[in-house]
């Protein structure tokens, strides 16, 4: 199919997956990176050409005037960016610089000549919407949708390009967010508390349970941001954390859309909750209609004896 | 005076929706909302004026029907509002938007700081803001959690993936705040009658000299499916719970999750 897509992400590993995706979609794969050790994994990994900006940078949407230089200078018809904060920044700003539209965090996305085809969610994750985006344009797309590319490709190069950062920015300090709660996306299963819990002691019953389990314990949003029960870290939900346990299991959630959605792809999903209307049966594996201050200690009780 | 001018967004409300079986959506009985993440950011947007002694005031573009937003905004603490209410906003895109709002920023004026939201409740898309910051040549923050002004300048905390960042850019400048920003208080009886006396203008595309090209989306709507789970739906509601459990613990052992 020929033409040329540029890529960026400020998370190594997703460039490689979106270099995946250029190649698959018969394109030629130009990496931007930031940084000196990128930039040679990415010429190593599959990249045609990388440019890299050698800036001392400290962030890297201070440079979008740059960016979307460079992407004009390349002939590029597509920008396809990593989707995370960064790079939607990013994308955001070069889709107005060069007056291109752009689809965000899109599900799914395949390229045909002079389109994209693509899918994305709206409404909190209720629907599923289908676009047709005029290239050239801006994508922007979530980590794990494409094999990350590994192999070199003939010819590879990284090309240095100075460039002075926009002087409006100053970026006064940068801390490692030190997780307060369970490491939500790595664990293999979550126990999730909502609004069920009736006080903030009660909680201990989701964590007897999680221990028993061998699970971490997550909450919705209401129980973190209203109650202040449990860190924001670690509320599961749109606005929240994505998680794919292989087993998550909820108490007194009712399983609204911006909740559930973030805990769509787990492995098997077990609601507990009073309403037997509640939304969340639906999005369930299992479900017991039941108080869960009963249900609860009879099933670590039931655990323990398993 | 200067304004800090807040864009929010007249929204579908989600929990009207409703899936058919057959996968087709119908949202025929949907009420309208001001965006919930919206609420926050125009409670902030009036912080900011607070402290910066200027004019909070609202700007919305939407179809004909953002006109009943207007109240609603006012009474949340606006001083004015603005709206820009024209039937092709049902087909555009976040450049189409971007642009509107850009317009309209630069007719209303006198501004020092532009407050979004970081995504929309319909859409979740978060490139409204950074693309109005790129159009109007402004520095933007993303993903504020907290906001001060230095002097000529705006210190802000963002929430990156795995770091928390302290950004400092000079005024004018754009930011798109995350709901924790602030709370987003119901409107008192007395904010809800006042508002009535409040401005509210449109601006019409003409009036902001947009054309046809400045209107057309590069991104087209093919299909909407209502999303839906494929779960198996084994619901334990009868017995005791002792029964129920048991129940429960023997599917769990055959799933091989305990
Ligand atoms: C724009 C937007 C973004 C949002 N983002 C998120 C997000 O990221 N994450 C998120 O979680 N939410 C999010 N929400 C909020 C979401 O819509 C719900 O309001 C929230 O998830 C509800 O939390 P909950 O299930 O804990 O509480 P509730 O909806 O109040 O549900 C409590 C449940 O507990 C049950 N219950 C009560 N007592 C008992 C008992 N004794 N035993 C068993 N069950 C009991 C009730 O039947 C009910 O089903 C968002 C909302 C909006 C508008």
């Amino acid at each position: 199919m020929g033409g040329t897509f540029v890529v960026y992400s400020d998370k190594p590993q997703l460039v490689l997956e979106l270099i995946g995706f250029c190649t698959g979609a018969g394109r030629k794969a130009v990496a931007l990176a930031f940084d000196a050790a990128v930039a040679e994994e990415c010429a190593a990994k599959g990249a045609d050409k990388v440019l890299f900006f050698n800036s001392g940078i400290n962030l890297p949407e201070a440079y979008c005037q740059q960016v979307a230089e460079a992407i004009t200078g390349e002939g590029a018809e597509g920008f396809i960016v990593g989707s995370t904060v960064r790079g939607r920044e990013m994308a955001a700003k070069v889709a107005a610089l060069l007056n291109w539209p752009l689809a965000s965090d899109v599900s799914r996305v395949v390229a045909g000549g002079g389109e994209l085809e693509i899918e994305r969610l709206t409404y909190g994750g209720a629907v599923v919407q289908q676009e047709k985006v005029r290239l050239p344009a801006v994508v922007t797309v979530p980590p794990g949708k494409f094999e990350p590319s590994s192999k070199p490709k003939a010819g590879a190069e990284v090309v240095a390009l100075s460039a002075e950062p926009d002087g409006r920015y100053t970026l006064l300090e940068r801390t490692r967010i030190e997780r307060q709660g369970a490491d939500l996306a790595n664990a293999d299963k979550i126990v999730c508390a909502g609004m069920g819990f009736a006080k903030k002691e009660d909680l201990k019953l989701a964590f007897d349970l999680a221990a028993v389990l061998g699970a971490e314990v997550a909450c919705t949003r209401s129980v973190a941001e209203e109650r202040k029960w449990l860190p924001p870290d670690v509320y599961v939900g749109i606005s929240g954390a994505t998680v794919k346990p292989r087993l998550y299991l909820t108490l007194g959630v009712s399983g609204q859309v911006q909740h559930i959605v973030g805990a769509r792809d787990s492995g098997l999903i077990v609601a507990v909750d009073v309403n037997e209307n509640a939304p969340i049966f639906s999005a369930a594996d299992y479900g017991i209609v039941g108080d869960l201050y009963e249900v609860v200690p009879t099933l670590i009780d039931a655990l323990k004896n398993a | 005076m200067a304004n800090v001018i807040t864009c929010y967004k007249w929204v579908i409300d989600e929990k009207d929706i409703r899936i058919n079986p057959d996968r087709t959506v119908d949202m025929s009985r949907a009420q309208r909302k001001i965006s919930e993440y919206d609420k926050n950011a125009i409670e902030a947007g009036i912080r900011i004026a607070n402290r910066l002694g200027a004019r909070p005031v609202g700007l919305t573009f939407g179809g004909p029907e953002a006109k009943q937003s207007l109240k609603d905004a006012l009474s949340r603490g606006l001083e004015a509002v603005y709206w820009v209410g024209h039937p092709f906003a049902a087909a555009a895109d976040g450049m189409v938007t971007a642009r509107v709002l850009a317009a309209a920023v630069q007719k209303i004026g006198d501004y020092n700081v532009i407050v979004c939201a970081e995504g929309a409740g319909d859409t979740y898309a978060r490139q409204v803001g950074p693309r109005l910051g790129a159009l109007l040549d402004l520095p933007v923050i993303t993903a504020v959690c907290e906001v001060e002004v230095d002097g000529q300048y705006l210190v802000a905390t963002r929430k990156l993936e795995d770091y928390v960042e302290k950004v400092k850019v000079s005024m004018p400048a754009v930011i798109c705040v995350l709901p924790e920003i602030c709370e987003a208080p119901v409107p008192t009886l007395k904010a809800v009658l006042a508002a009535g006396k409040k401005p509210a203008q449109e601006l019409t595309p003409q009036f902001l000299g947009l054309e046809e090209a400045d209107l057309a989306p590069g991104i087209s709507v093919t299909g909407v499916l209502g999303y839906v789970m494929n779960r198996k739906n084994i619901i334990l509601k009868d017995g005791d719970v002792a029964a129920r459990v048991k129940e429960l613990v023997a599917y769990l052992k055959k799933e091989g999750v305990i």
